[in-house]
């Protein structure tokens, strides 16, 4: 009985490469990946703030880097990421509590919420 | 959740689960503050020294404050469930954590000082 006792080789999770991809799992992965993508930018957050908060001369210069083409892009990425996770992070939280539950609804919900985080996006590009 | 019969085998899951949502309201109530001055002084509607004087504000630092304790927590949480659900291999997940459990805590407390520091 000793080779049951083996391990197989089994896929380990998120087993991205077994299901058929759902509007519901790319929502979820996208979560993940702006999430991380927000965290990517701590960096630049605190040289805003320093920048922000500092002299007169920092002021001026961190207000004209954001209006820069480098500034509107990072503008637009950290924009387009929180916009994503704030609106799947309010469906997550009602799913949570027990609304959308439904395969349907959280499909639907999830439609939603990509289609929302895309006119964001477009408005963000005309904004900035 | 109430279908769910059995705990992990941990027995510990519900922590991070309890935490990622508790911060995430917070973050779902606080998080507009900024964003709308961040939005203000892009757009020109708020001088710098406006901008230092609703931040510089005792409720402005104590819910600054919140917000980045929030924020670090969320981060830090969603992180780890990410590498432990990504990286298999103990010897590279338990440091990783680590390494960004340190990470976090030092930007959190970057933060707090430069927050608690203005004059």
């Amino acid at each position: 009985m000793q080779h049951q006792l083996k391990t197989p080789e089994r896929p380990l999770s998120p087993r991205l490469t077994i299901y058929r991809w759902q509007p519901g799992m790319i929502a979820s992965l996208a979560h993940r990946a702006s999430g991380f993508a927000l965290v990517l930018f701590v960096p630049l957050y605190l040289w805003l703030l320093r920048g922000m908060t500092g002299s007169t001369e920092q002021f001026d210069a961190t207000s004209l880097w954001l209006h820069s083409g480098w500034g509107k892009l990072f503008l637009w990425m950290v924009g387009v990421s929180l916009a994503y996770h704030f609106c799947n992070g309010i469906r997550f939280l009602c799913i949570d509590t027990g609304w959308f539950e439904s395969r349907t609804a959280m499909r639907a919900s999830a439609f939603i919420v990509l289609g929302l985080t895309a006119v964001i996006g477009l408005l963000l590009v005309v904004l900035l | 959740m109430r279908s769910v019969k059995e705990p992990g085998a941990a027995h510990d899951g519900f922590s991070d689960w309890y935490w990622q949502r508790l911060s995430a309201v917070v973050l779902l109530l606080l998080l507009p503050l900024p964003l709308f001055l961040l939005v203000s002084v892009y757009s020109g509607s708020l001088d710098q020294q406006s901008l230092l004087d609703v931040i510089d504000h005792i409720y402005s630092r104590v819910l600054h404050t919140i917000l980045i304790l929030a924020l670090i927590v969320h981060a830090y949480v969603g992180l780890k469930v990410i590498l432990e659900d990504y990286v298999h291999r103990i010897f590279w997940r338990v440091p990783l954590i680590g390494a960004m459990l340190v990470m976090m805590t030092g930007f959190g407390i970057w933060w707090l000082a430069l927050i608690w520091a203005w004059a």
